[in-house]
């Protein structure tokens, strides 16, 4: 059965339309990510499914039972959910230990239970050793994993997470990264993640639904969305891509802003097309389509990124490192492509990359 | 291409002279030694100098002429019935008296009394208008109450109390007649006599209005002629130098002076030796200033009862103290206190609590309008409400007892209820002094991030239980703030202990203090003792906020906006908004009504409605009266002065505190934070007793001395306001405008001024609104000039008519009202009180 189910929510405020119609279903055991700019409603979604808003129109389940209709409202502390707030919201006045032991006190759980269950999960988290301390003494990755604590002792079946390593710096977000993930797969609970960062998307999910203005614009795993993006906006905001105008004709597309130079194309689409091409799946070979010449280039070590004047146009081509031991910034070059999108080119591109809030 | 100017020190530059700036230390610390030494030369020759005689007696009689024909044809019955031999045991008494009040109170007095005794016994008149005379000049007034019940009698009643006074004058020994025989039961010597002959005095003049008129007139002229005389002295000794002369004229300001300059160079000496950097900044001198202006307006004054309560005359004794602790009275009026304060804490933090919960956090009904109902009773007079309840609830004639026997049906008695109790008094407190407690509440709970609360619900907690375990413990610090804010108010309130307590005897330590203020040298002595209680608990008081809470403040304001949650009341949302709406008819909206309809009423007992009943005089007689608006007038003058001159101390103390290092900037801060926790009537008697001359400044009876203790109670309040809005603007918007060119003047201007504009509205209302209306230290303090439509209120009340002192009372209110209204256009609904 569907830990969660969300049936055609909709959510205004006032005329704004924050949600249109929300409709999905995420199993037991899933990693879900919400992921999209902000003010794309994926926070308001997800406190749709805490139990903190509700929804204008629509039914939310969880575990088969509604939770959110349009008669019935079950409020958040009877759903039995974990969740990880982003600024925390750990309680300054209480110890680590007592944050922690929070949910079960209020199951009226009997003392010895909740001390192993405490240690237990403080130990899950690394953080053993701090159980005494008030939260002002933790850094804000300690403070970050004691609200993880607290959201996983009283074993939910269901663990919300919003923004959960934004505040924190770079290094550690990404072990965090990974110790949620690891979390996640040892207790194999379900979880809803939101999140605006697309590479903790992309290294945690197990599928992620992209929104924008209130929209889910695709949903699938990270393969799906980064590979076979539905549209433009999909393509743009996860990784970075160069969209080129273009024209399918007798095989090939003709691409009238790099001097139209043609590359070869086999698909089903005609007519007016818009070229996505990933500048990581360019590369620099003598046997390549596109030539140009070579005007800047940025070492940054495991990579070389160029960009390369191709007709009127500017292509970006992100080269393994070495390239920029053998390249000269002014000479000609011959771009190879691995892989490339098309997407039929209705007129709706800027539309459709202006992130909408 | 203009070149950008460069900000911050120049690396380049050399450390200044170190010996030039300790030379011209030390120079200044020599110049106020010389000046403290001369002053205290000056003192000896001045003492020595014998001048008394002929401009001393010139001052002094020209005073007994202008008052002795009046008082003589007051006295003559009193007088003339009498025997020669106590007629002459009286006078002589009384000038006995007239010389050592004299000498207690003005320096080197005593010569210049016994000049003026011995000319009227020359003319053959009685020194009993003299000795009224110098009770004018030297400040010791009767208590109202003691007024009251003098002035009581009538008639022949009124003859009899006369005699029997004199008699008593003349004999010591004699019982004192009621009610005269209350008023001086603690007192002795020539204390009780002075409060006798006082008594006398006023019963004489109960005949009415010219009387305090001309007695007004004649406190005027008292100062005028203190000046003359001080004119009189510099011409005398013209022979000597200029400065001489000044030093000799004003030896004691001289002293004052000279001991600032050297207390203020240790000081500097000390900050720039912690520098270790011995270089003159400009903003050193901001500090010494507003240091020098503290410590002499409020440190001294608060040393000075300090010292006094255990140095009464010179020497070490404790026996204020154990005088005024045995005494019954003053027993009662602690515990009254302690249990009325206590029990206002308790009952306002349980009161606001809810309030700010219901009315900040959920979607109660109307929360808006009730929040803003709530502050606005924040600013109301204290007095104002007093009145109010002595109205609704006084045994006899209070509205809700007569509704309370009509509904009960009992028979035509007093009560059931009685306002002028114990427990009427915590009531009353309780209804002015929540709002205290519901306004640090709601601002620590509207500032609470929701996410917190939130968590606890999804951890399983329901709203009520999420309520006890989180957001309460969170709430404690400011929990506690506002409790012991209620606290602290409760227990230096004057206004309401007077009004609501005294006709009932149950007596506060304020009202203590100012009963005893009123009773002379040996009163102040008394009124010091239970200042001094008063001033440790207000410390005990002060430290538990300001040190022990600090520690365990919760920041719990997060990065984002946060709307905090609304947590829907359900079934509970009706009843709970028909709950607190009935809370807001019964202690704000029925006490203002009450005050409004009385102010139209003219026969009190009878109903609005009865025929013939209903008047606008009351409105216009008050507000005809020149008095009125003289007090009118002053009270806005003084405090637009207080808060004018507060607001720049403000800004002042807000840049050194948030935009710079320098050293010593906490130290005016923390003293402005004693003042505002100083009790009202602390700071009053201890300006009393160092601003009349003997400290070297003399301000008692003029405006200054009442703008200085309106500064002292609030400029908290304004430095607070700019503060927090200088904190909430980054450092790095001033920074930019800098980096962009423009220099510290322009970047103030043009950046900092416009930001903060509003506060600084906003604090300068903070401190003129409650200056305006202010009570318990003007009665202290006020003069025959100087009244302030408070007082002028207060009197009416007690002396003159109800009806027109409600009429009067509303007028405060609506103008209060009128002001928190522009405050709030001004700063666009960003403040208000």
């Amino acid at each position: 059965m569907d830990m969660v189910t969300v049936r055609e929510i909709t959510k205004n405020f006032g005329e704004q339309v924050v949600i249109r119609r929300f409709d999905a279903a995420f199993q037991k055991g899933e990693f879900i990510t919400l992921l999209g700019p902000s003010g794309c409603g994926k926070s308001t979604m997800l406190r749709i499914i805490a139990g903190f808003e509700k929804p204008t129109s629509g039914e939310l389940y969880i575990n088969g039972t509604l939770m959110t209709g349009a008669k019935t409202f079950v409020p958040p502390e009877r759903r039995g959910i974990g969740m990880v707030f982003q600024s925390y919201a750990v309680w300054p006045h209480m110890t680590v230990y007592d944050n922690v032991a929070y949910p079960l006190t209020l199951r009226r759980t009997d003392r010895e239970t909740v001390r192993k269950s405490v240690e237990r999960v403080l130990e899950i988290v690394h953080l053993s050793q701090y159980a005494k301390r008030y939260p002002n003494q933790l850094s804000g990755g300690q403070q970050q994993r004691v609200a993880l604590a607290r959201a996983l002792v009283a074993e939910p079946n269901l663990l919300l997470l919003d923004e959960p390593l934004s505040n924190l710096d770079a290094k550690l977000r990404e072990t965090m990264r990974f110790e949620i993930k690891e979390i996640q797969k040892k207790l194999g609970i379900t979880v809803v993640y939101v999140t605006h960062d697309q590479s903790e998307a992309m290294a945690m999910s197990d599928r992620i639904f992209v929104m924008n203005g209130g929209v889910v614009q695709q949903c699938g795993s990270p393969e799906e969305i980064y590979d076979t993006p539905a549209n433009q906006f999909v393509a743009d905001f996860l990784g970075k891509v160069d969209f080129f105008k273009g024209e399918v004709k007798e095989g090939r597309i003709f691409l009238p802003s790099l001097g139209n130079q043609s590359i070869p194309y086999s698909g089903p689409r005609t007519g007016r097309v818009d070229v996505a091409i990933r500048p990581e799946n360019l590369f620099f070979s003598d046997e390549g389509l596109l030539e140009g010449t070579l005007e800047t280039q940025y070492y940054l070590g495991d990579v070389d990124d160029c960009r390369v004047r191709v007709g009127d146009g500017l292509v970006r081509v992100i080269a393994n490192g070495y390239a920029y031991k053998t390249l000269q910034t002014g000479q000609p070059v011959r771009i190879g492509i691995r892989d490339f999108m098309v997407f039929p080119d209705d007129g709706s591109l800027e539309e459709m990359l202006r992130i909408q809030t | 291409m203009k070149q950008p100017r460069v900000q911050g020190t120049d690396l380049r530059r050399r450390d200044p002279l170190p010996w030039v700036t300790k030379l011209a230390l030390v120079f200044v610390f020599l110049l106020g030694a010389a000046l403290t030494w001369m002053g205290i030369r000056g003192q000896e020759t001045y003492n020595r100098s014998g001048f008394s005689s002929e401009a001393g007696f010139q001052a002094v009689h020209a005073l007994a002429d202008a008052v002795g024909e009046q008082w003589n044809q007051a006295l003559r019955p009193a007088l003339d019935s009498l025997t020669e031999e106590e007629r002459a045991a009286a006078e002589g008494n009384a000038s006995m008296l007239l010389r050592d009040t004299w000498e207690k109170q003005v320096s080197g007095g005593g010569a210049l009394a016994e000049d003026a005794v011995r000319e009227a016994d020359a003319s053959g008149r009685s020194s009993f208008p003299l000795l009224y005379t110098t009770y004018l000049v030297s400040g010791p007034k009767i208590s109202p109450s003691g007024r009251k019940a003098v002035t009581a009698l009538t008639g022949t009643e009124a003859a009899a109390f006369r005699q029997e006074l004199l008699r008593c004058v003349a004999d010591p020994e004699r019982p004192i007649p009621d009610p005269a025989a209350e008023l001086t039961a603690d007192l002795e010597g020539t204390e009780k006599q002075a409060v006798l002959t006082q008594a006398l005095f006023v019963s004489c003049g109960s005949s009415g209005e010219n009387i305090t008129a001309s007695v007004n007139a004649f406190k005027k002229s008292v100062r005028d002629k203190t000046r003359q005389l001080e004119a009189f002295q510099t011409i005398a000794k013209g022979e000597t130098s200029g400065l001489w002369n000044w030093i000799v004229s004003h030896s004691r300001t001289a002293v004052l002076l000279g001991i600032i300059c050297m207390l203020d160079v240790v000081l500097l000496a000390l900050l720039m030796a912690a520098d270790r950097r011995w270089e003159m900044n400009i903003k050193w001198f901001l500090v010494l200033i507003i240091l020098d202006f503290l410590l002499l307006f409020q440190l001294l004054p608060m040393i000075i009862i300090m010292v006094r309560s255990v140095f009464p005359d010179g020497s070490f004794t404790l026996a204020t103290f154990r005088r005024l602790y045995e005494y019954p009275l003053n027993l009662e009026a602690l515990k009254n206190t302690l249990i009325a304060s206590f029990a206002t804490m308790v009952l306002g933090t349980a009161i606001a609590f809810p309030l700010a919960w219901l009315v900040g956090r959920t979607n109660l009904y109307g929360r808006k309008f009730f929040r803003a109902l709530f502050v606005l009773s924040y600013m109301v007079p204290p007095y104002v409400g007093a009145m109010a309840w002595q109205k609704l609830m006084n045994p006899n004639a209070g509205l809700i007892n007569q509704w309370l026997r009509t509904l009960l049906g009992l028979a035509d008695m007093p009560g059931p209820l009685n306002v002028h109790t114990l427990p009427g008094l915590i009531w009353v407190l309780t209804g002015f002094y929540y709002p205290y407690a519901f306004i640090t509440i709601s601002r620590a709970m509207e500032k609470m991030d929701p996410s917190l609360e939130e968590a606890s619900r999804i951890s399983g907690a329901r709203p009520v239980k999420t309520v006890l375990r989180i957001t309460l413990p969170m709430m404690t610090p400011s929990l506690i703030a506002g409790a012991l804010l209620v606290f602290i108010s409760a227990a230096s309130c004057y206004g309401i202990p007077s009004i609501v307590g005294i006709p009932g005897n149950v007596n506060t330590v304020t009202t203590r203090i100012v009963e005893y203020v009123g009773q002379g040298a040996q009163g102040v002595n008394d009124a010091v003792g239970l200042s001094v209680f008063l001033m440790i608990v207000a410390l005990i008081v002060l430290f538990i906020s300001d040190v022990v809470l600090a520690k365990r403040q919760y920041i719990t304001v997060s990065g984002k906006s946060v709307q905090p949650a609304v947590v829907d009341l359900r079934r509970g949302r009706v009843p709970l908004t028909v709950l607190v709406s009935l809370f807001a008819v019964f202690m704000v909206l029925l006490p203002f009504g009450v005050i409004l309809v009385t102010s139209f009423k003219i026969d009190l007992g009878a109903s609005l409605t009865a025929p013939g009943n209903f008047t606008l005089d009351n409105w216009t007689s008050v507000f005809a009266r020149s008095e009125t608006l003289g007090c009118l007038k002053n009270s806005l003058l003084f405090a637009a002065a207080a808060a004018t001159v507060g607001l720049v101390i403000a800004c002042v103390m807000s840049y050194l505190l948030q935009r710079t290092r320098i050293r010593g900037r906490g130290i005016p801060n923390f003293l402005i934070t004693l003042g505002s926790g100083t009790p009202s009537v602390v700071i009053a008697l201890g300006l009393i007793m160092t601003m009349r001359g003997n400290f070297g400044i003399n301000i008692y009876n003029t405006a200054w001395i009442l703008i200085i203790a309106y500064l002292v109670k609030y400029l908290m309040m304004g430095m607070r306001t700019v503060v927090s809005a200088m904190s909430q603007i980054h450092v790095s918007l001033e920074e930019c405008s800098q980096a962009c060119g423009a220099g510290w003047f322009r970047t103030m201007r043009k950046i900092t001024g416009p930001l903060i504009l509003p506060s600084i509205a906003a604090g300068w209302f903070l401190i003129f609104i409650p200056s305006f209306y202010e009570l318990s230290m003007t009665t202290l303090l006020y003069s025959a000039t100087t009244k302030t439509i408070g007082f002028q209120l207060y009197e009416y009340w007690t002396f003159t008519s109800q009806p027109m002192s409600c009429a009067m009372a509303f007028g405060i209110l609506l103008i209060v009202v009128f002001l928190n209204f522009i405050l709030n256009r001004l700063t666009k609904g960003e403040f208000s009180i």
